[in-house]
């Protein structure tokens, strides 16, 4: 495997290890949908980097326009449902 | 080819990673946002343009750019909604509203 | 309008089957043809002036490369020098499709976030005074009151 697209793989799964951080510990619910929509923004660009490693960047683009779009469907319902109730831990 | 992939690719995971120091650093919900769009909009950027570089000119590219014309249209949409959700259940920023 | 809505659908198709054998182009431009044709044309009050747009495109990426660092040295700065504001903002926008590139502009522009969109008035959250600079000069809002021309005047 390629040295340098490893070390990639590996600086994008920390950081997505400190937005998880912020999923966990956020002290409202919206920091933790915030902090969702960080984590899936890098799962795109992971995914895109996956295809890169394994040479078949064709096929895992297919799949990362996908979980853009469910991204913003997953993330509208959570925001509309939080607007309705108002914030309350 | 493969140089300036590498390149961009290294300004992207810089881009990244001062998004997430902003997203631990900022005080409130409002400011951790630009944290945000600062990944979405320029990380995501380099990063992806690197990556469809790195590969090398085919069909690929296209396919990249049009993740990345997604990224563009529906990221600010959600960080707008999160945001117009928060401002609308009363949160202000400055609120003592702290990590 | 509607032959544009369907070159943009078949080059999103051509762009996401990325083959070119005559079986794929083929289908591909018959949905597209059919998905043009059977949805009804949205009514246009403002012509879209391709010229500007295109123009938009390289001036938002540098806005946006400058704002990001700018935002990039306040979140690296050792004593984090914020000073987050909420900015009303009146702006001679009203139009659906000028709110919708407008609020989408600031939103992607690091240091700025739409809050709240009305016709005619816009919330911003701000990070700090230097980025408020843009919009409150109303440079943006020049170049997307350029880009929506209404079509009186236009055509």
């Amino acid at each position: 495997m390629n040295t340098f697209l490893f070390f990639v793989l590996v600086a994008l799964t920390t950081v997505m290890l400190v937005y998880l951080y912020r999923v966990v510990r956020g002290p409202t619910a919206f920091d933790r949908v915030l902090g969702l929509n960080g984590i899936s923004t890098k799962a795109i660009i992971l995914i895109v980097l996956l295809g890169t490693i394994f040479g078949r960047v064709d096929m895992f683009v297919d799949i990362s326009t996908g979980y853009a779009i469910l991204n913003l469907v997953g993330a509208l319902a959570i925001t509309k449902f939080l607007e309705e109730r108002g914030e309350r831990e | 080819m493969v140089g300036l992939g590498t390149v961009l690719i290294l300004i992207g995971l810089f881009f990244l990673v001062v998004g997430s120091i902003g997203m631990l650093r900022l005080p409130d919900v409002f400011a951790r946002t630009h944290a945000l769009s600062l990944t979405d909009s320029l990380g995501a950027l380099f990063t992806l343009v690197g990556l469809a570089l790195y590969e090398g000119f085919n069909t690929n590219l296209l396919k990249i750019l049009v993740v990345l014309g997604l990224i563009y249209l529906l990221n600010p949409v959600i960080a707008h909604a999160t945001i117009r959700a928060a401002y609308r259940s009363g949160l202000r920023p400055g609120s003592g509203e702290n990590a | 309008m509607r032959f544009v809505t369907a070159a943009v659908l078949f080059a999103l198709w051509l762009s996401l089957s990325a083959t070119l054998s005559p079986a794929h182009v083929a289908v591909g431009a018959i949905i597209a043809g059919l998905v043009a044709w059977v949805n009804p044309v949205l009514p246009h009050k403002r012509r879209l002036s391709w010229l500007a747009a295109l123009a938009y495109g390289p001036w938002l990426f540098g806005r946006i490369l400058k704002s990001g660092v700018h935002v990039s040295r306040l979140i690296l700065h050792p004593s984090l020098p914020i000073s987050p504001r909420l900015v009303s903002h009146r702006t001679r926008l009203t139009s659906d499709g000028e709110l919708v590139v407008l609020g989408n502009s600031i939103t992607l522009t690091p240091g700025t976030i739409t809050v709240e969109v009305a016709p005619g008035q816009l919330v911003v959250h701000a990070i700090d005074e230097e980025s408020t600079e843009d919009l409150v000069g109303g440079a943006l809002e020049g170049k997307v009151a350029d880009m929506f021309r209404s079509e009186t005047s236009d055509s």
